[in-house]
């Protein structure tokens, strides 16, 4: 079948409207939140339902033409990029919340489903969708799923594959799969959960069961203020020595309070202040005040400039909000950043913040801080210019070098942005070649002809990893 | 004009209300960056290109969510202009007549009164070539009684703040009742109101539209009649004016002889209901009536507006009853609903629906909404009424004449 002809398919499945084809609108499909690569997909198809979904990926498959999946394009490691000319499925249509099943507490959704919409519509009736990653007010559960995202909260309540209880699957030949069960215990084999995080590599959930959970009784939210970087982030290891397990535990450096500060989200922390962090108790009332009044104990001990607890919901919000947008914000102090995911044992933060500054010194590149403290994962924002190629490089070298820090500290190369074409290089520092094969042997199972989300994640072999995919464009 | 402070986040995607009938990342704001961006660096962003750009609705959802407040409307409205492009261009003729000159306002009145005549309607509807369907879908949505009435003057408040009363276009010609209740509103919470009759449209509409060559003039006539006034506060019945006439600064240099004058009449400039929590109206007791209300684009995400209202409609007795969504966009912003109709009519669609069943009436502060709404509703043969805030509150202070005075 001719090139011309499987595009008529394409366009008889979704309608003239959902083929884009026209260069400008393919471009503006180049890249995710990860802005240092960029290609062009060979078209952008936009499925209205399964029904669909099926059909094209089917017809992609007889014609083994590659394709992936996205979302809202909120990705941080360029999962979402098109190597090899791949058709972009773009999940955005398929935004409804099918049916919530209050005896099962699961919500059935379909994968465009906004992480946030799904939270506002359960609120009204007591109940959330636990994880929350910080893009959560735009990105989507199926990317939540491929990515196994994190966010703040995922501290006390685990990511997102501990809230996925069963997940429809379109493998790459086009057929339909359920995976896992409704019931509370986990099958002998538990497929559903080599989804989470495969990261597109193994086909596209067209259907999610996400666990809901009721919202805690009773919230505190303590902001406290340090002088010194350092001191704050061995507060935070004294936190989780003392036994107690925060929902959430945030920390924020000089450079981070002031991008978050000229944003949208205010909260007005005096001058001068070198890191704020953010714990948030929640549970049983007479818990919360417990560990709140713990927790305040314990910071007592520490050089703080001040400990205020949130005095009302929109307090929270605030701050949270501040903390959430602190990604997007440092817009405001460079034309682009790119973002770290490290992982590190929580005990090596300070040790590790030194380290990170020194890099950044040594490279010339200013790095502003902001992550989730309370379980060691690292988000050091690099920031640059992307006109100046020489700092671009630079980026890329004290990135890399930041990672090499992560593991011989004895963490990760990522935490939940995930490997994407980002950290292909990366993954064979942390990874025996054995383990690789294991993940490709299962790759080839799922996918034999390659075609779901190619060039990602998995290096190919030990000579190919100097060389970057040829088709992309480095920016 | 491109802002490079976009980072990619994407933040702004589910804001969108664009993106959100789409689909397409084009239609996002994100995208419209993206594209603007590429425009400037010379890249023929082709025909479809620009008509996602054109297709944006001005809501400044998207400014609100952006962590750098990229000002993608403003960027976008500026893209217009410099290019002269966009299907809005062919609204500046009769924009100009019927609202940025006396003599159209007082025609456009006359044929609004008309219309309201069975025979006219139908004859309206012979000649489907004459007005388009969407323009007769929307005189559904007309109230039946524009006209001011008269009613009994109230005893002249001596001392307290000099508010002028901002009549505006749209209000003054369909709405003109409820520029009258908003009078008698401020009279009653104790302020001084003045209503100079030399003031005129605010221009928000042809600027939209992308037409600026008569702006001067109008915001000229404007600032004179602020300045004669005396007054402290500018108030507006219109989310659309008072969003447009507080960026008034933005139109001018600050080399302009006119600069620093516009700048203190951008600062008086106060929605209504901003200017009615300051002052205070006396609470009522509950009256047991259920009241949804909808957050126009230019109040909530242009000037972050979503209080007031709420707080003044509790105090005289209302219970309110949350829609979801309640600040994503109806679909009509400013003339939209009749350049780009198919969007305009699925976003209507989405916000009929999401307005709750069981309710006395719709609440919201801004004419074009409340035209868009109300033809939704009739279409739908719903009969909930779609009210003015200001009306609302009227029903409720009618008796109270002369709370403070």
């Amino acid at each position: 079948m001719g090139e011309a002809k499987w595009r008529q398919e394409l366009r008889d499945i979704v309608g003239d409207r959902y083929l884009l084809e026209d260069p400008i609108l393919l471009d503006s499909y180049g890249s995710d939140g990860y802005t240092l690569e960029k290609a062009r997909p060979s078209a952008v198809v936009l499925p209205a339902d399964r029904e669909q979904l099926q059909a094209v990926v089917s017809q992609l498959f007889r014609e083994r033409i590659p394709f992936l999946a996205r979302g809202a394009g909120t990705s941080l490691s360029g999962g979402a990029i098109p190597l090899d000319g791949a058709v972009i499925v773009h999940l955005s249509r398929m935004h409804h919340i099918r049916n919530i099943d209050w005896y099962n507490r699961v919500a059935y959704c379909e994968p465009g489903v906004v992480n946030r919409k799904l939270s506002e519509s359960l609120e009204p009736f007591g109940y959330y969708y636990a994880p929350d990653p910080s893009s959560q007010q735009s990105c989507t559960l199926g990317g939540n799923v491929a990515e196994n995202s994190g966010g703040p909260h995922c501290l006390k309540f685990g990511v997102t594959l501990n809230h996925i209880k069963q997940l429809e699957v379109v493998w790459p030949n086009g057929d339909v799969e359920l995976l896992g069960s409704l019931a509370d215990f986990a099958s002998p084999v538990d497929l559903k959960s080599l989804m989470v995080g495969s990261e597109g590599m193994l086909g596209i959930v067209s259907g999610i069961w996400a666990r809901i959970v009721e919202l805690p009784q009773s919230r505190s939210t303590t902001m406290v203020l340090f002088d010194d970087v350092y001191e704050a982030s061995q507060a935070v290891s004294a936190i989780i020595a003392a036994g107690v397990i925060p929902a959430a535990l945030e920390l924020m450096d000089p450079l981070a309070i002031e991008a978050v500060e000229r944003g949208v989200y205010r909260v007005g922390y005096p001058a001068g202040v070198a890191a704020v962090l953010l714990v948030e108790v929640d549970g049983p009332a007479p818990e919360v005040r417990e560990e709140e009044s713990l927790i305040t104990r314990l910071l007592e001990k520490f050089s703080t400039r001040e400990i205020r607890v949130a005095s009302s919901a929109a307090e929270r919000e605030l701050w949270w909000a501040n903390r959430k947008t602190a990604f997007g914000a440092m817009g405001l102090l460079a034309p682009r950043y790119y973002v770290q995911d490290g992982v590190i044992p929580r005990s090596q933060l300070p040790h590790a913040l030194r380290q990170i500054s020194e890099i950044g010194d040594h490279y010339g590149i200013r790095i502003a801080n902001v992550f989730h403290a309370g379980d060691g994962n690292l988000h050091p924002l690099l920031l640059y210019d992307d006109r100046d190629e020489q700092m671009v490089q630079r980026v890329r070298q004290a990135g890399s070098e930041i990672l090499r820090m992560c593991l011989a500290l004895g963490g990760s190369i990522t935490g939940e942005h995930g490997v994407g074409l980002e950290k292909m290089e990366e993954l064979t520092w942390q990874m025996s070649p054995a383990v690789i094969q294991a993940q490709w042997a299962l790759k080839n199972a799922c996918d034999p002809e390659g075609l779901a989300n190619p060039k990602k994640v998995l290096p190919i072999g030990p000579t190919c990893l100097a060389e970057s995919p040829s088709d992309v464009t480095r920016v | 004009m491109i802002d490079e402070s976009c980072v990619h986040c994407g933040l702004c995607l589910s804001s969108c209300p664009t993106y959100l009938v789409t689909g397409l990342e084009t239609e996002s704001p994100r995208g419209r960056v993206w594209l603007l961006s590429q425009h400037s660096s010379g890249v023929d962003i082709g025909h479809t290109g620009l008509k996602h750009l054109d297709d944006c609705l001005d809501c400044r959802a998207c400014e609100e969510v952006c962590p750098a407040h990229i000002p993608v409307g403003h960027m976008v409205n500026q893209f217009r202009i410099a290019s002269s492009t966009g299907v809005a261009r062919s609204m500046v003729k009769p924009l100009r007549y019927f609202f940025a000159t006396r003599r159209g306002r007082r025609r456009f009145k006359r044929l609004l009164n008309w219309s309201r005549y069975r025979v006219v309607k139908r004859t309206m509807s012979w000649f489907p070539g004459w007005i388009p369907p969407d323009a007769l879908a929307l005189a559904s949505g007309l109230p039946q009684q524009t006209v001011e009435t008269a009613r009994p003057v109230m005893d002249p408040v001596k001392e307290g703040r000099v508010v002028m009363l901002f009549k505006g276009c749209v209000m003054d010609t369909v709405y003109g009742k409820t520029n009258q209740n908003a009078h008698d509103l401020l009279h009653i919470a104790g302020a001084r109101v003045v209503k100079p009759e030399l003031q005129t449209c605010c221009g928000a509409l042809l600027y939209h539209s992308g037409d600026t060559e008569i702006l001067r003039d109008l915001v000229l006539e404007n600032l004179a009649a602020f300045e004669e006034s005396g007054s402290e506060d500018v108030a507006v019945t219109a989310g659309g004016c008072s969003a447009f006439m507080k960026e008034y600064r933005h139109l001018f240099s600050p080399e302009d002889p006119i600069y620093d004058r516009v700048v203190r009449f951008a600062e008086a400039v106060k929605d209504v209901s901003d200017v009615l929590v300051q002052l205070g109206l006396p609470l009522l007791p509950s009256n047991g009536q259920r009241i949804s209300m909808h957050d126009a684009c230019h109040l909530a995400h242009a000037q972050g507006i979503r209080q007031s209202p709420r707080t003044l409609l509790r105090g005289a007795g209302y219970d309110l009853v949350e829609m979801p969504d309640s600040d994503r966009c109806c679909g009509a912003a400013g003339t939209y609903n009749l350049t780009h109709p198919e969007i305009s009519r699925t976003l209507l669609g989405y916000k009929i629906s999401d307005i709750p069943q069981d309710i006395d009436a719709v609440a919201l502060g801004n004419p074009g909404c409340q035209l868009q709404i109300a033809a939704g509703l009739n279409k739908q043969g719903r009969r909930v009424p779609v009210r003015h805030t200001v009306d609302l509150l009227w029903d409720a202070y009618q008796g109270v004449n002369d709370g403070r005075g």
